[in-house]
């Protein structure tokens, strides 16, 4: 028994710093409240709540305390944690609850501080989380995990020919798109000339070729499509996903012939969800992936499959990626942009689709869109997972 | 736990390692630089472990590599860090894996693909640890095969 799912609503809260004045599981309340206004229905009509690890080792029991403060009694819960494609998986594991029917309206939700955990650049911090290297690499990989993304970008740039100025451009495209979404943390005009400007970090990788560890909650509301037809006139439904593994984690040290300009895990995970939508890559009309550093806006796209590799150093340049070309991407500004709560970011990811597919998304909005494609990744592209969702009638 | 040096001239974390594979950090104390053989398969392979990654075996034997290998890409670390250096992915001449790498050089003499060698540093009494350069005689040798 399978049964057909949609996203019928979403919320979200600016991506930014959120002191001590608000706790995770009340911001989650905040997201959890305006995705339910957004659907249009009462807190009473949801059977089931997923969500990702809000970093305060509550062992998922924040589950409770958010049906306590919602006065509901789910029929289904999890927290779910894959590393950065947590969020991703929370909603699969939402999609799935409902097409098997032990569930008919689950919230997936996500809610963290992440600036506070990790300063201002994602993951960085001198040891932190080191048990996710092998001991052999441990003693020297003091800077989180840009190290990694770095060297796949200096690999990328001896491989294709691409330079620092390529990058930039990845970062300045986001930064023109997120200047009109309202939920973005950076939007300030910059330059390619600013990012290069920018303090080195890990070279070829300056601070504005980084995402920033910034805090964040949201929410979107999926149903069967039995209820997305009496609740919405604008059902989005979800038509394909793929979810890849690779035998890896961040640089692959295990045999020497993987590529780290190529990511096996995003290319099999598009490949899946592809096929299980019954689409080819060229009827995808936007996509937001999910790359925590500049040199993977390059990759991924040839990954996914709209470019061969190598093609992107041209097509970063040319608009092939903004809106009016060959397939807009980040078109809210992504990591770089946006911000990058990761426990949420495949929730910003969602909704940025669905405001897409709706026809809200005003500025950036792409003319006619009606299949659009998010990707999350964990580790270095060790791990990803692809959505697409299609515009229901 | 984990201790930051603070020495100028290296920069290190604690590795937190464990017993099966103390074999591999006691090599380096020797100047070896050491990787695991199944003793029923026969595989060889890095990153060090304690069990077989090819038949889960736990019967395992070491064998001493060449110390040579390539340079798969590097990055200068200026982030968190008294003084910039070089963390470098090297293809280990053998074929069967990779390490990840402190490279001791100025980034000017950096090329990918380059040759490099294993080096090997007393960071304190009880931890030495491995760092590669560039692998310069070898350089020279292959280029005067070429001629
Ligand atoms: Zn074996």
């Amino acid at each position: 028994m399978s049964r057909r799912v949609a996203i019928i609503g979403y919320g979200c809260l600016k991506i930014g710093k959120y002191g001590s004045e608000v706790s995770e599981n009340e911001l989650s309340i905040r997201a959890i409240k305006l995705a339910l206004e957004d659907a249009g229905i009462s807190k009473e009509d949801v059977n089931g709540l997923v969500t990702t690890p809000n970093y305060l080792l509550t062992l998922g029991l924040q589950l409770s305390v958010v049906s306590e403060y919602l006065r509901i009694s789910p029929r289904v819960a999890a927290e779910i944690a894959c590393g950065g494609i947590a969020g991703g998986l929370a909603l699969k594991h939402a999609m799935n609850e409902i097409a098997l029917g032990h569930a008919d309206i689950v919230v997936c939700y996500g809610s963290v501080k992440e600036s506070i955990r990790f300063k201002n650049i994602a993951l960085v911090e001198p040891g932190m989380g080191i048990e996710i290297y092998d001991p052999t690499t441990q003693p020297y990989a003091v800077a989180g995990v840009i190290w990694a993304y770095a060297c796949s970008g200096r690999r990328y740039m001896y491989e294709y020919g691409a330079t620092e100025e390529h990058f930039a451009a990845a970062c300045v495209r986001n930064r023109n798109n997120a200047r009109h979404n309202p939920w973005a943390a950076f939007t300030t005009p910059i330059t390619i000339e600013d990012v290069l400007k920018s303090p080195i970090l890990c070279s070829p990788l300056k601070l504005l070729d980084c995402s920033a560890a910034r805090d964040g909650a949201a929410a979107v509301v999926l149903a069967s499509e039995k209820k997305a037809r009496k609740i919405t006139d604008t059902p989005i439904y979800i038509v394909g996903v793929g979810e890849h593994h690779d035998n890896s984690s961040f640089i692959p040290t295990d045999r020497c012939d993987k590529p780290i300009t190529s990511f096996v895990a995003a290319r099999e995970a598009a490949q899946r969800a592809l096929k299980m939508a019954k689409v080819s890559v060229d009827d995808i009309d936007v996509a937001e992936l999910y790359a925590p550093f500049s040199p993977q806006e390059l990759m991924l796209p040839e990954d996914i499959g709209w470019f061969k590799k190598g093609e992107m150093v041209k097509a970063i340049m040319d608009g092939s990626t903004e809106i009016g070309g060959k397939i807009p991407i980040n078109t809210d500004g992504g990591l770089l942009s946006r911000g990058h709560p990761a426990m949420v970011t495949p929730i910003y990811e969602t909704i940025s689709i669905v405001r897409q597919l709706r026809g809200e998304s005003g500025k950036v909005q792409v003319d006619g869109a009606e299949i659009g494609l998010i990707h999350c990744e964990g580790g270095m592209l060790n791990n990803c997972i692809v959505f697409i969702f299609r515009r229901g009638d | 736990m984990i201790k930051l040096s603070s020495q100028p001239e290296i920069i290190y974390l604690q590795p937190k390692n464990h017993e099966p594979t103390l074999k591999f950090w006691e090599g380096l104390k020797n100047r070896k630089l050491l990787a695991p053989r199944c003793g029923d398969c026969g595989e060889i392979f890095f990153p060090p472990r304690g069990f077989c990654p090819k038949c889960l075996s736990e019967n395992i034997e070491w064998v001493e590599l060449s110390g040579k290998g390539k340079l798969h890409s590097w990055t200068e670390i200026h982030y968190l860090t008294p003084k910039p250096y070089i963390l470098g992915v090297i293809d280990l001449a053998e074929g069967i894996g990779r390490m990840i790498s402190r490279i001791e050089a100025e980034h000017k003499e950096l090329k990918i693909d380059m040759p490099m060698k294993v080096d090997f540093i007393d960071v304190s009494d009880k931890l030495t640890l491995f760092i590669w350069r560039p692998d310069k005689v070898d350089s020279k040798h292959q280029k005067s095969e070429s001629f």
